[in-house]
């Protein structure tokens, strides 16, 4: 059933399961691709191919795209997509605090604004 | 800009093949309900041809980002890849019946402002790069 308002503790979880495994995903991604141990062009591919990281982000994209379709079957695709959003927020966070990427002033005040948005559409739908 | 057009040409086509592949997803869950965790929602899914269109969505949108990280300006398309968000929100009036509330608009308005200045924050850590002539 569409809700309206408030999201139900089921939908709050498959979100949050969906931010946290895109964000598990892009961050595998990026330790597989950023490895500088890893050469070039196809030994690259091989390397990566014998390592866990490629892996662990193909599970968590594979796992998150079932969640996802989950998560927009409960709420409107006008709400979903808008609280989907969120996972900007972690990423770059994550990339912060993971591989030490710089947030510039500009920088937080987008992940401001866009966790704003994802509050206000959380809260009031 | 001299690849202007073709740039804006990237750029829809990447926020269509997004819309296409967001809009495929919310089918897809719409007729799998009732949701979950188990074999038979899974069988629903991909017993339909929703869930087909939706990879089609993101392979289309996948090639087309990697072509435009080659030659567009990073930040429009850091931007670009994130404005699905607004197609596919006003796609689902139409097509789903659903009604743009004001927590949903000003929710967006903040959202594309946020992606702009992180757009913009990308656009200005590779301005070396679009030193064009």
């Amino acid at each position: 059933m569409p809700t309206h308002g408030s999201i139900s503790m089921l939908v709050a979880s498959l979100w949050l399961l969906n931010a946290v495994l895109g964000t598990g995903g892009q961050l595998a991604f990026k330790a597989a691709a950023g490895d500088p141990a890893a050469g070039n062009g196809l030994a690259r591919w091989k390397y990566m191919v014998q390592r866990p990281w490629l892996w662990f982000g193909i599970g968590c994209y594979v796992i998150e795209f079932m969640v996802w379709i989950a998560f927009l079957s409960l709420v409107p695709l006008s709400q979903g997509v808008l609280l989907g959003s969120i996972n900007i927020v972690a990423i770059m966070i994550a990339g912060r605090f993971l591989f030490g990427e710089k947030l510039t002033r500009l920088r937080v005040l987008g992940i401001a604004l866009v966790a704003l948005g994802v509050a206000i559409v959380g809260v009031a739908g | 800009m001299k690849h202007g057009w073709f740039y804006l040409f990237g750029f829809a086509l990447l926020i269509g093949f997004d819309s296409l592949a967001q809009i495929n997803f919310k089918f897809a869950g719409m007729h799998a309900l009732p949701m979950a965790a188990n074999i038979a929602w899974l069988l629903r899914v991909f017993g339909q041809p929703w869930v087909y269109g939706a990879v089609v969505g993101y392979i289309g949108a996948f090639f087309t980002w990697m072509s435009l990280l080659k030659h567009a300006p990073i930040g429009p398309a850091f931007a670009a890849s994130h404005l699905d968000v607004v197609s596919a929100m006003l796609l689902s009036i139409p097509l789903f019946g659903e009604h743009l509330t004001a927590p949903r608009v000003l929710g967006a308005v903040a959202i594309v402002a946020g992606i702009t200045c992180l757009g913009l924050a990308e656009s200005r850590e590779h301005v070396s790069d679009v030193t064009a002539p």
